[in-house]
């Protein structure tokens, strides 16, 4: 009995933190576009309803009705895998974040935390991970198209995830040093009461803000956004990894992508900027009003990280690939590493 | 380097710089695009847009099959089967016309070679056809753009200066064809 309401309790939770991402991505493709219009003196897609409003809609029905074309001389399963293994640990790393406040309900004698799918106490260990099986999903789907620009993209790829995700680990070891916890519910826990306590600003001890900017750059790097999208370069490569995808296999490697860049503003958002706390005290509202106020919070903050990267998008060009790899290696690291032992001794001398 | 471009590099200052242009963009939002086929530009009136045959007022066909645009033409748009006119041996009109507007760089060099003004350029641009068989443009089809986009005709040839361009009398503002 407590399994099958266990059982139910998590799925439905799943279902909706997935139909909650995936109308997200739906409303960020549209918002990209307009903001990235708006930024450049244009309109954006005004076509399909009122100023264009419903464009995600046709294109989810033009990409789930257009033709699934396998090149000749690809590597059938590997070409059918890769979608399904980009797309799964983009939506799979939303199990371990706290959406709202750190409640348990009691349902039918099951303790249910109805913010977070699973509190896992190495949650951020595991989004990392899952991070990097997302870089197969790339490069397999460069490897098994049997072209050349693919393979470019994908071989980028590969260098470019190595490289930066040594960069977002180390960024956020700051962080885990001050919270001591690498579960992100305690890692928000501990931000509450103000945006003084959020580990951007860490009242009291080492601020993270460097490891906060480091923690940026390489998750853009990561999500393969503008200024790193080198695996999926248009001017050079065509399209990258996924050139010759079509169809729902696009469409999955897409919803990758927005997911991946929906997954690491919420990451920045748990780790550096308190996840659902709000700013101020007198803005959470009362206790039993948290769960509103701890949601809005944590949209507020997630879309304004979105908005970051539309909005960096709109402004820099892109880096040639040695600047890319000098930057990450040469520059990024070392900052990162020196924020661990920088933190480390003020985290030591002031406990 | 000095200290003050080290503090420029470290903060992102030229990134940042870039970052605000952007955002006074978005913020002052102005956009420049045309919503085209909802709205469309106004021409300027020495526009060159589709050809066209044109009449006299009375409706009678102006050209009198020369050639002339034929010869003029560098893309050989132009296909003129010149005939005499049945009954008036000193005459000649144009049996058949033919353009074949896939070719057509619309340099308007025909409608100034044209020695009676028989040709006009209309400021017509949609012209996007599913087949290019229906950019071959005969004679019939030549002057029925000619009649929807001049519904004024002018005087019979006689009765005006000889040298008067048939649409300059409409657009003062637009320098006037060589004598």
């Amino acid at each position: 009995m407590d399994t099958g309401i266990r059982l139910a309790l998590t799925l439905g939770q799943i279902g909706a933190v997935m139909v909650a991402v995936l109308l997200t991505v739906a409303l960020l493709t549209l918002l990209e576009r307009k903001v990235l219009g708006w930024m450049q003196d244009r309109m954006g897609p005004m076509e399909v309803g009122p100023y264009g409003i419903l464009q995600p809609v046709a294109d989810g029905l033009k990409l789930f009705f257009k033709e699934d074309i396998i090149p000749a001389g690809a590597n059938k399963f590997m070409f059918s895998l890769a979608p399904v293994l980009s797309l799964v640990p983009a939506l799979i790393g939303f199990a371990v974040i706290p959406f709202g406040p750190d409640w348990t309900v009691d349902v039918g004698g099951v303790n249910f935390k109805p913010f977070v799918i699973t509190d896992i106490n190495i949650g951020i260990l595991y989004i990392l991970a899952f991070a990097s099986i997302g870089a197969y999903g790339i490069i397999l789907g460069g490897w098994s198209s049997n072209s050349k620009y693919s393979l470019l993209g994908g071989l980028r790829s590969a260098a470019q995830l190595i490289s930066y995700e040594l960069n977002v680990g180390l960024s956020i070891v700051g962080v885990l040093l001050l919270s001591s916890s690498l579960s992100l519910v305690t890692i928000t826990n501990a931000q509450g009461g103000g945006f003084w306590n959020w580990y951007f600003f860490a009242w009291g001890s080492f601020p993270q803000a460097i490891a906060f900017v480091v923690f940026i750059i390489s998750s853009v790097a990561e999500t393969n956004r503008t200024p790193f999208d080198l695996p999926e370069a248009e001017s050079e490569l065509v399209a990258g990894f996924f050139t010759e995808y079509s169809g729902m296999r696009f469409a999955f490697f897409f919803l990758a992508e927005y997911g991946n860049m929906i997954l690491v503003s919420c990451v920045a958002t748990v780790l550096f900027f308190g996840g659902w706390h709000a700013p101020f005290e007198f803005l959470q509202g009362p206790e039993s009003l948290h769960w509103l106020t701890g949601m809005f919070w944590f949209t507020f903050k997630v879309y304004g990280f979105l908005f970051l990267f539309f909005w960096l998008r709109a402004t820099l060009p892109r880096l040639r690939y040695d600047q890319l790899m000098r930057f990450g290696w040469k520059v990024l690291l070392p900052i990162a590493l020196g924020n661990i032992v920088v933190t480390a001794i003020v985290e030591y001398i002031f406990p | 380097m000095n200290l003050k471009e080290w503090i420029k590099t470290l903060t992102f200052y030229e990134i940042l710089l870039g970052m605000k242009a952007t955002m006074s963009h978005l913020l002052h939002y102005k956009p420049i695009t045309l919503q085209y086929p909802h709205e469309k530009r106004a021409l300027p009136s020495n526009y060159r847009g589709m050809l066209a045959l044109l009449r006299y007022d009375d409706g009678t066909e102006k050209c009198v099959g020369c050639d002339l645009c034929e010869a003029a033409c560098p893309s050989r748009v132009i296909r003129v089967v010149s005939s005499e006119v049945p009954g008036e041996p000193t005459k000649r009109y144009s049996k058949e016309y033919y353009m074949d507007m896939t070719r057509c760089l619309f340099c308007g060099l025909c409608v100034k070679a044209c020695p009676v003004d028989a040709l006009g350029m209309t400021q017509e641009y949609e012209w996007a056809v599913y087949d290019k068989r229906q950019l071959h443009l005969n004679k019939q089809q030549l002057l029925a753009i000619g009649d929807r986009n001049f519904p004024v005709r002018e005087k019979r040839l006689e009765f005006q200066h000889p040298n008067v361009a048939y649409f300059n009398v409409g657009f003062k503002d637009i320098p006037q064809k060589e004598a």
